[in-house]
């Protein structure tokens, strides 16, 4: 069983949510805000982060 | 792009800013979007359902506290989740009104409303609207004599709209309630377009029977809804049980009858109770978005011939206007004729409003940005100069 990877899914489609959010929020010319742009920044920095324990867990 | 075989991706709500009517309030907040992937599976609210083996006693997830939480955001005494508004209206119908009672209703109300009368024996009664599409105490208690007159005996139940789907006006419940109460008659509120989206108060109001539409105004999954009541019509509304089967003794503990026992099991519920923080948040707001939707009417009424139906200003986002005099004028020679319109707000990312009106549709803005505001207000003025129909300064 790997917990991680489990949460790792999740904590991504999570993420994921929020990037979901501002596309909306922003619909339709998605022309982000400093603010808007900063947190999807950190969004995604928080996603690679996922991706990076979801190749540890399953496939290294 | 498919999620799964022949099932397109929808996409509309990322791309464009949609003012479908019935859509505005029940779009999931970010929250919800999480529950929704989390709780997806059929039964997964009742991994840790203990005695007495009922949804609006599950502790985890929190049920039970959502359930109090919504009673108080309502200020009514006890709420339930129900499968939408109608079932709401349903199970207060199916408890309160017999065979032949007559049963008042409005002009406005919904058809699940009428249906739910039918299915309870009841005899449907309406109350007129005035010239300015509303409501009134004077009107409910005409129709209340007129009735208890020909039908020999008093209503058996009120139902009133807080807003109405066909106008989005603002009626006056807290009026209608008291008349009603004058001759005993219980008050059904329906606040499928209000609650979740304004503030709304139900003890404040005289209702003694409030729902709600979760998928229409509470940011969540369909079918979801909330029915609540006062403690002097709870136990009646959510009876529990009595039955017994007749071979194996069996008995049902303390299923509430009217909600056959437990009602959101899964990702419905999930999705209302990850939304309500924000939907208690954004109550609180409501000005602002009326006002975005004020911004937006002010724009369509200065292109020439164009005029809201609906009450003025804005007191509810849901909003019908008469394009006869303009858009409808265009349509006769665009190219693409009625549908010229709805082509060109999808040109420009708009979307929401049923194909092919020119003269009379509606629209409904909650929820959007003030930037999105401003910016459908911009591109139907653009629209309406692309045409050559002229646009009033101001």
């Amino acid at each position: 069983m790997s917990r991680r990877a489990a949460e790792a899914v999740f904590q991504g489609l999570f993420l994921l949510s929020d990037i979901r959010g501002i596309l909306r929020e922003t619909a339709p010319l998605h022309q982000l805000s400093a603010e808007q742009k900063a947190n999807t920044a950190k969004s995604l920095e928080k996603l690679e982060k996922q991706i990076s324990i979801l190749r540890e867990e399953l496939v290294s | 792009m498919n999620c799964g075989e022949g099932i397109d991706t929808r996409l509309i709500e990322e791309l464009f800013i949609n003012l479908d009517p019935i859509q505005a309030g029940g779009r999931l907040s970010a929250d919800a979007m999480k529950a929704v992937l989390a709780y997806g599976d059929g039964y997964s609210v009742c991994d840790n359902c203990e005695k007495p083996f009922r949804l609006d006693c599950i502790k985890k997830p929190p049920l039970a506290r959502f359930h109090d939480e919504l009673a108080k955001f309502l200020n009514m005494d006890i709420a339930r989740l129900v499968p939408g508004a109608r079932r709401g209206f349903q199970a207060v119908a199916d408890t309160v009104v017999g065979k032949g009672d007559p049963v008042l209703l409005t002009a406005f109300s919904h058809y699940t409303e009428f249906l739910s009368v039918e299915q309870a024996g009841g005899v449907p009664h309406e109350v007129p609207a005035n010239d300015a599409n509303i409501i009134t105490a004077d009107a409910v208690a005409s129709r209340i004599e007129e009735v208890t007159r020909s039908a020999g005996k008093t209503p058996a139940l009120l139902y009133v709209e807080e807003v109405d789907y066909q106008y989005g006006n603002l009626h006056p419940v807290q009026d209608i309630a008291r008349v009603a109460h004058q001759y005993d008659i219980p008050v059904l509120c329906n606040g499928a377009y209000t609650i979740g989206i304004m503030p709304v108060d139900g003890k404040d109001i005289g209702a003694d029977f409030l729902v709600g539409s979760g998928h229409k105004s509470m940011a969540a999954p369909a079918p979801s809804g909330v029915l609540a009541t006062t403690s002097e019509w709870a136990d009646t509304l959510f009876r529990t049980t009595q039955v017994k089967g007749d071979i194996t003794g069996r008995t049902f503990g303390v299923k509430e009858v009217e909600m056959m026992g437990c009602t959101l099991m899964g990702v419905t519920s999930m999705g209302m109770m990850a939304s309500f923080p924000h939907v208690r948040e954004r109550v609180k707001q409501y000005d602002q978005h009326l006002s975005r939707c004020n911004r937006i009417v002010d724009a369509l009424c200065s292109i020439e011939g164009t005029q809201v139906m609906s009450e003025y200003p804005r007191k509810h986002p849901l909003t019908r206007m008469n394009t006869t005099g303009s858009f409808d004028k265009a349509a006769k020679t665009n190219k693409k004729k009625g549908f010229f319109l709805i082509s060109a707000l999808r040109e420009r990312g708009i979307t929401g409003i049923i194909a092919g009106s020119t003269k009379v549709w509606k629209f409904n803005p909650y929820g959007i940005t003030e930037e999105q505001a401003r910016y459908v207000a911009d591109m139907f003025l653009e629209i309406a100069r692309e045409e050559g129909l002229p646009v009033k300064s101001g």
